[in-house]
């Protein structure tokens, strides 16, 4: 009977621990959101307070308002999204369902071009798009952009095009639809499922990207990522307004990640060499 | 109907890279027949349905439909329905949808689609379930569906790839009755792929008989189990299997390999031609099935007795095997008559 | 048929089989119809992937420096020699490996402690996966911001807060080059090990039921249980997790890049991040770009390698 109980006591010490560790970081930027000049500055650490949404106001209304910033960061990843969608489906169809000799090196291809760091991609393009007057526009950051989800969102939409009983083409050309309406018709409402949850992890990785940001942000990119730096300098750190802008750079993402839930490992754990996201 | 349904295979090749899948496979099938691929697995015989549908082309040879050469004709454009093993309906389509889609491909109105699209559904009885989705049906009623998908075409033929094998015996047997009721009533060309011989035997007007990729034997399933022209085909068709008996007993009858079937020997426990003891004795009230090791063949001697035929493990009988039954191959097993 | 003759089957004659044939015309129309989709796919590849790449080789080999043009110029392999003389590469090299295997065996242990811990329990295992989902989708960037300026500025951060509450005293957990780099590694274990539980846990879920029962009857207890039968079923799971965490790891950036910037100094700067600074930092790009060959050729090698070890399995 004790050990019974010493066990279910420890197992709940470390449940705690676990929850307390990695719910904690993000519990605390939201409460720091919260409170006023004084109280984030407060020793020890205030856990309660009389919240106030000065913060989200200055950051969002006031003189550094990031709301070109969230702005930016839509077009982006909504652009990215698009493109990506458009051109990756399609792509993830061929490899999965059609008989093609040499699917087997195309396939290696996208997977290598996975293991590109993006510091080696980023060079290039930084001295081509300084070229060709580029730097600082949207098409040339979604540009940049396609070097990874590209090749995610194929490999992820191959692997829901692989889930569809193989027989369907065949039945559909039987029945008298060509390739195309068997496409429209027969494959892809089958896989709706997969291209929401490719679609919400495009976003996703569009959304959370920096490297490629800081150096190709100007006056017109300049996403959510980097927009953090506004309120940080060497003089001082406008805390609440920095936890503002944390929390809402976090909300996005954090919703979408809820709403695919269960499709997360599947999303992070495709694509064998690079998964979860940006870095 | 479109057409009538006549098919011409033309010495067919297929290959898969370096394997030969046929190897120059001829057959024809008469209008509105009912025609069977019996074949062990690696045959061939799914490989011919694909051809015969337009799923794949032919190495070599040629596929005439109604005198029309379809050997490049891709088959969205051939006059032929298919049954798949799997089914493959639409599963995010009703039934009603699944069953008019062909309509829609050829571009018919929703007006001309409608009922015909009731009366092929009526036809295989399943008109109650035209609003359900695939994923709510048993088995047996996705086959419907996927028969009624098939005929709701008129097509010139209808090809069955193992359509029986992902139900259970009970199912099967059932099936069987309705497909080749279905074939009475719509009197068009089926070309039915199957490994098992009973269905082969039991709904076929003709059957030709693959291994290998080779063509065994055409021909009426009478044909095929009163005169095998080889080895393979005698010991494939008939259940039990034919016993084939090689060595000293077929020199005896100055031939490689004699052949008798379970049902053409005649048992006594006094007397006869062979003698043996019965190494198994399976009793089912209607017949009785002997294993009987005898030292004229390496193998045990199966005998079939109609009713009950009393011995057991260890008893000796007498085995006479019906001369006119008996069959005769040489040395390549081709039979000799 | 006469008799005694035997029998020819109907396919008479010999089979010879056909010289190799390219596709035929089905298949011919098959392929152009992918070739089609393919097509965008493998021009967008192409141009944002490949093209650069080779453009990055092409720059290696030049002497390229931004803030002194007047030196410009084709040095031939000339950055890479540099390179091999380099201290500071070097170092980069071994905080890269230092930062990566740290991690990396981290948050697999970790995340198969926690996987196996929450398995046993009958209730809450959604919440764990729901609390596990959170780290993983953010951006590291603001989990470096956060990390940086909630938990660890002194004093003000809730992790000094606790070292002094515990006797500890305030450190300079950015400032100091050893406690950077723990710093550094603890955050990116933070942000990542959630990842390892939940592809651990849900391979743990999918093992079958009947192996353990067998082996309680074998009477198996229950550390051989988990080193005999756990363990080695679990081995693919675990070794994909270690390719992929790798991977990231070798190209991690932006959690580096906003907690400390590579410093103090170079205590924390990886290959990755030193290529950065060259580059965008010190303008040096020929010389940047030389390192971030570099960097791939280091990436492909660990890959190979752990490839293999995943085929030797």
């Amino acid at each position: 009977m004790k050990t019974k109980h010493l066990r279910a006591i420890g197992l709940l010490i470390v449940t705690g621990i676990f929850i307390l560790a990695w719910v904690f970081p993000i519990f605390w930027s939201v409460l720091n959101s919260l409170k006023n000049e004084q109280d984030v500055l407060a020793y020890p650490p205030k856990l309660f307070f009389e919240p106030t949404l000065a913060a989200y106001r200055s950051v969002l209304f006031g003189p550094q308002s990031i709301l070109p910033n969230l702005w930016s960061s839509f077009v982006i990843s909504a652009g990215t999204t698009v493109l990506t969608m458009a051109i990756a489906i399609p792509a993830a169809y061929a490899l999965a369902r059609l008989r093609v000799p040499g699917s087997r090196w195309a396939g290696f291809y996208v997977l290598a071009t996975q293991m590109l760091p993006p510091v080696g991609i980023i060079i290039p393009y930084f001295l081509i798009l300084r070229n060709i007057g580029w730097m600082d526009t949207y098409q040339g950051i979604i540009l940049i952009y396609l070097s990874f989800s590209l090749p995610f969102a194929i490999w992820l939409m191959v692997s829901y095009f692989e889930d569809i009983p193989f027989e369907m083409e065949e039945a559909a050309a039987v029945d008298g639809a060509s390739r195309l309406t068997t496409l429209r018709r027969i494959i892809l409402p089958q896989v709706q499922g997969g291209i929401a949850v490719t679609i919400v992890f495009v976003f996703l990785n569009a959304w959370n990207e920096f490297l490629f940001a800081v150096v190709l942000s100007g006056n017109t990119v300049r996403p959510v990522t980097i927009a953090m730096f506004n309120f940080v300098s060497v003089e001082q750190t406008l805390w609440t307004q920095l936890a503002a802008v944390s929390v809402i750079a976090m909300l996005p993402v954090v919703i979408l990640g809820i709403l695919a839930q269960k499709h997360i490992v599947k999303g992070l754990t495709v694509g064998a060499v690079k998964g979860g996201g940006r870095r | 109907m479109n057409g009538l349904g006549k098919v011409r295979f033309e010495d067919v090749v297929k290959m898969h890279g370096s394997f030969a899948a046929l190897k120059g496979v001829d057959f024809e099938i008469e209008p509105g027949e009912f025609f069977a691929l019996l074949g062990p697995s690696g045959s061939g015989k799914s490989t011919t349905l694909r051809i015969l549908a337009g799923l794949d082309m032919p190495t070599r040879g040629r596929v005439v439909l109604d005198d029309q050469d379809v050997t490049a004709q891709d088959a969205r454009e051939r006059d032929v329905a298919m049954v798949f093993q799997s089914y493959a309906l639409y599963p995010h389509m009703t039934v009603a949808q699944n069953i008019a889609f062909p309509l829609e491909m050829e571009k018919k109105s929703k007006a001309e689609i409608e009922p015909l699209v009731r009366e092929a559904a009526r036809k295989v009885r399943i008109d109650h379930l035209l609003d359900r989705r695939p994923g709510q049906l048993s088995g047996g009623q996705r086959q419907r569906v996927a028969i009624g998908r098939a005929i709701v075409r008129e097509p010139a033929a209808f090809l069955f790839d193992e359509p029986l094998s992902n139900l259970d015996a009970a199912l099967r047997v059932g099936m069987r009755l309705e497909i080749s009721e279905l074939h009475q009533r719509l009197k068009t060309t089926m070309v039915y792929v199957t490994h098992d011989q009973v269905e082969a035997m039991t709904m076929a007007d003709k059957i030709v008989v693959l291994r290998a990729g080779k063509v065994e034997q055409v021909g009426s399933p009478l044909d095929l189990y009163t005169a095998p022209q080889n080895t393979f085909v005698a010991g494939f068709i008939g259940s039990p299997k034919m016993n084939l008996v090689t060595g000293a007993e077929a020199q005896r009858y100055g031939v490689e390999t004699i052949g008798i079937r379970p049902e053409h020997v005649t048992l006594s426990t006094t007397e006869g031609a062979w003698t043996g003891t019965v190494k198994v004795a399976e009793h089912l009230g209607s017949d009785t099935f002997l294993h009987v090791e005898s030292p004229i063949h390496h193998e045990p001697l199966t005998v079939r007795a109609g009713g009950e035929f009393p011995v057991h493990h260890g008893d000796t009988v007498y085995l006479t095997p019906q001369e006119d039954k008996l069959h005769r191959f040489d040395g390549q097993g081709l039979a000799i008559r | 048929m006469s008799l005694a003759e035997p029998v020819a089957a109907p396919s008479g004659a010999a089979f010879s089989p056909p010289r190799a044939v390219g596709l035929d015309l089905m298949a011919r129309r098959e392929r152009r119809f992918a070739a089609a989709l393919l097509a965008p796919a493998f021009v967008a590849l192409a141009a944002t992937t490949t093209f650069p790449l080779l453009f990055l080789v092409w720059t290696s080999t030049f002497r390229m420096d931004l803030a002194m043009p007047f030196m410009d110029g084709f040095v031939g392999i000339e950055n890479y020699r540099q390179l091999f003389a380099d201290p500071r590469f070097w170092q980069s090299l071994s905080v890269s490996m230092i930062y990566t295997v740290t991690t990396v065996i981290a948050q697999v242990i970790l995340g198969l402690a926690l996987a196996l811990l929450v398995m046993n329990m009958k209730r809450g295992q959604g919440l764990f996966r729901f609390i596990a989902i959170l780290p993983v989708v953010l951006s590291p960037a603001v989990v470096g911001m956060v990390w940086r300026s909630f938990m660890l500025t002194p004093e003000f951060g809730v992790v000094d807060y606790l070292s002094i509450s515990a006797g500890l005293g305030s450190q300079n957990w950015l400032g100091d080059p050893f406690l950077a780099l723990v710093s550094v590694i603890v955050i990116h274990t933070w942000q990542w090990t959630p990842f390892a539980f939940m592809v651990l846990l849900a391979s743990l879920a999918s093992l079958p039921d009947d192996i353990y029962e067998a082996a309680r009857i074998d009477r198996a207890g229950p550390w051989q249980r988990f080193w005999r039968i756990t363990l080695p079923l679990l081995r693919p799971a675990i070794v994909m997790v270690i390719i992929m965490r790798t991977m990231v790891a070798l190209t991690a950036f932006a959690a580096i890049f906003t907690v400390t910037g590579g410093g103090p100094g170079t205590a924390t700067e990886i290959l990755n991040l030193y290529a950065y600074r060259k580059s965008f930092t010190e303008l040096s790009i020929g010389y940047g770009s030389a390192l971030a060959v570099a960097l791939l050729i280091v990436t492909i090698l660990i890959s190979a390698v752990l490839f293999l070890i995943r085929r030797a399995k």
